[in-house]
């Protein structure tokens, strides 16, 4: 194993070793998942709209909503101590250190998405049946493209002295094309649509995740550098 | 001297738009902002174009020229993706009667403007400002490149939802003189905002030089 | 004024010698308008211990940050035994360790994997046996399953040293590293440092503690306003007398 994944290796484990002892993170993106699911039962009027309707859409909003939560504080423990520096001034090049807390990222976010789709399948009685498969795969595109751009303008946020009440000017408006494709993927799906109609979209959904993945791994080292 | 041939172009279009080219017919007289309208949406984005290209030049050699640029750019950019999205809804209440529609190019431009936003915020709100610089330049780079995604996406949405009948005057079919005046407003505008770009670059050139002076007095 | 300029002119060795470890020629940092370091050069043999003095805002924790890559430097290069850094280039990063005083640990890892963890990032192989022989030599074995926030101020300043010496640096930069530490934290601590004397290493420290700092220094050196005002080889410093020297220099400058 070359060096390099060895130190992704090492920032990922770190990470989710923390993660599993500290459960701030994970702790904070579930109760915001249960909670958004339930405060968005009461908010349709179940006699002019069919919950199954607009699942989709509150699926990715919540996830959306909650993975701020839970990335926006991508930086924050490892500020604690100084920590983060000393991983800066590591041998570890800064676009495996990137990569390694996306994926770490990726992982926790994952984690809520399927609880958040649990959730809402639990309280709309949403009967996803055999296209589960593929929505469980969308999720994670989404998940990916999400946490790529998450994880970036986390950092930058951080650095600022607005910090994470920035976070969600500057990747709102980058999200759109995950909301619309991911959205316009999932409600086909649930609705029991045939794989063919989505696939563009699910194909969409990929590019921006891994253009998202590229282009954060390019630029982080001029986000963190001091 | 751009700036004052971009304006007297200005009055030259308003001419044009008011009182040269025909009436519209369906549309009437308000399809006259159309004129502003496009122009102005172009402008924007090519001021963010080359407000993303400045500022990748600007990461790799680090020259401030290049950030000022950028940040010019943005500056310029931002005013007429403002003047596009305050233009839109007043024609569309007319022609669609309706203020706002997710009309993809609307969109686009309203998400364009909050990443011009994002821009500007990021910029302002770090101590080191060679540190906000940087960041700035992260913001419009991941920007340029999600503009596409941004576009093909909002075009896909729009197709779930269609509107109305949306009437609107479109590329060769339009009417030679309201092709002259909307090329000489795309003519005027792209002077316009080059000149204002100019005038800020040089302007933020003399302001950094300025600051060079005031601390060679002081050391 | 005239004997402080001869003394930094003294310092600055014009060209460029192959024996130094840590070279440093024309450092500029600045921030915006701000300049924190204001062209600094200096040369440092194996075996030299440095230590800089300054009021805050002097830049001295800019300009470690410079000698350590961390920090761009606005203009001016570094050099480790004659290899120019680049501040891309990670490799070199091998021969520089930091310790300041905030420790670069993670409260809820144990001692260990704190050790291991930045070891993994350093591509070091030996970790087993290399982790717990650096634990032994800080006197923390008896803690490596521990997590960090159960131990001690003074305990985690010793990891933090180990954390920081892991992969045999050549170049250890030392950022206020008495900050927050009683008095037999302290002590504790000069001790691991007089270990860093060997003869090999090149070290450089910045502290506001007269005492503290002149007890292991070689050279000495007063950072004002982003330039050093005032340099001595430390054997040409009456100890007793520092103090109002170092009042004379910031004042005067």
């Amino acid at each position: 194993m070359s060096l390099y994944l060895r130190q992704i290796g090492a920032i990922v484990r770190k990470d989710l070793l923390l993660e599993l002892r500290s459960r701030e993170r994970m702790t904070s993106m579930a109760a915001f998942a249960v909670l958004a699911g339930v405060l968005f039962s009461f908010s349709i009027d179940t006699a002019t709209v069919r919950p199954q309707d607009v699942a989709a859409g509150l699926v990715w909003m919540t996830l959306v909503f909650g993975g701020l939560l839970g990335v926006g504080r991508t930086f924050h423990l490892e500020a604690q101590d100084g920590a983060f520096q000393g991983v800066l001034t590591s041998p570890a090049p800064k676009d495996a250190v990137f990569l390694a807390k996306t994926f770490a990222n990726f992982v926790m976010l994952y984690l809520v998405s399927l609880l958040v789709l649990a959730v809402f399948a639990l309280f709309f009685g949403l009967d996803v049946g055999q296209n589960l498969r593929w929505v469980v795969f969308v999720l994670g595109l989404g998940s990916l493209g999400f946490v790529a751009l998450g994880t970036l303008f986390a950092a930058v946020a951080t650095g600022t002295s607005m910090g994470e009440t920035l976070l969600p000017v500057l990747v709102f408006p980058l999200l759109v094309p995950m909301v619309v494709y991911g959205v316009g993927s999932t409600d086909r799906l649930i609705a029991g649509r045939p794989l063919a109609e989505v696939e563009g979209n699910i194909r969409m959904l990929g590019a921006f995740a891994l253009a998202a993945v590229a282009a954060g791994a390019a630029l982080f080292r001029f986000v963190v550098e001091d | 001297m751009l700036t004052l041939l971009g304006l007297a172009g200005l009055i030259f279009l308003f001419y044009l738009s008011f009182f040269w080219v025909s009436t519209e017919i369906r549309q009437g007289i308000a399809q006259r902002i159309f004129y502003v309208h496009v122009p102005a949406a172009w402008t924007a984005f090519l001021a963010f174009g080359i407000s993303a290209l400045c500022s990748g030049v600007y990461l790799w050699l680090r020259d401030d020229r290049l950030d000022r640029a950028a940040m010019a750019a943005a500056e310029g950019g931002l005013v007429f993706a403002t003047i596009m999205l305050t233009t839109g809804p007043l024609w569309g209440k007319i022609a669609w009667g309706t203020y706002w529609t997710w009309e993809p190019r609307l969109t686009l431009t309203l998400l364009l403007w909050f990443i011009y936003l994002g821009y500007f915020m990021v910029r302002s709100s770090t101590e080191d400002p060679e540190k906000g610089k940087r960041f700035a330049a992260v913001v419009a780079i991941v920007g340029a490149l999600d503009i596409p995604f941004i576009h093909l996406s909002v075009i896909w949405f729009r197709s779930l939802h269609p509107e109305p009948v949306v009437v609107k005057p479109e590329g060769p079919s339009l009417p030679g003189d309201m092709l002259t005046t909307l090329f000489t407003g795309l003519a005027v505008f792209t002077v316009l905002f080059l000149g204002l770009f100019l005038f800020r670059y040089a302007l933020e050139g003399l302001r950094a030089e300025a600051d060079l002076r005031a601390r060679r007095s002081a050391a | 004024m005239s004997t402080v300029q001869a003394e930094t002119a003294r310092a600055v060795d014009s060209g460029h010698r192959e024996s130094a470890v840590l070279e440093a020629r024309g450092l500029v940092r600045e921030y915006g308008p701000v300049v924190a370091v204001d062209g600094i050069d200096l040369s440092l043999d194996a075996g030299e211990f440095l230590t800089i003095f300054g009021p805050n805002g002097a830049g001295k924790s800019s300009l470690l940050g410079m000698l350590g890559g961390a920090m761009r430097p606005s203009r001016g290069t570094v050099r480790i035994r004659g290899a120019e850094l680049s501040y891309s280039d990670v490799g070199w990063r091998n021969r520089v360790g930091i310790l300041s005083h905030r420790g670069f640990l993670y409260a809820r890892l144990t001692a260990e994997e704190n050790l291991r963890f930045y070891g993994r990032l350093f591509g070091l192989s030996d970790l087993d046996e290399r982790v717990s022989a650096r634990l032994d030599r800080v006197g923390l074995s008896d803690r490596a399953g521990f997590q960090v926030r159960h131990l001690s101020h003074g305990m985690r300043q010793r990891l933090a040293l180990a954390r920081a010496l892991l992969h045999d640096p050549d170049v250890v930069l030392l950022d206020e590293p008495y900050t927050g530490l009683d008095p037999s934290a302290a002590q504790v601590l000069r001790t691991v440092l007089e270990e860093l004397r060997d003869g090999e290493r090149t070290v450089v420290m910045v502290t506001h503690d007269l005492r503290q700092g002149l007890q292991l220094a070689t050279r000495v050196a007063i950072q004002v306003a982003g330039r050093f005002a005032w340099e001595r080889s430390a054997e040409a410093i009456d100890t007793n007398g520092f103090e109002s020297v170092y009042h004379r220099v910031v004042e005067r400058t």
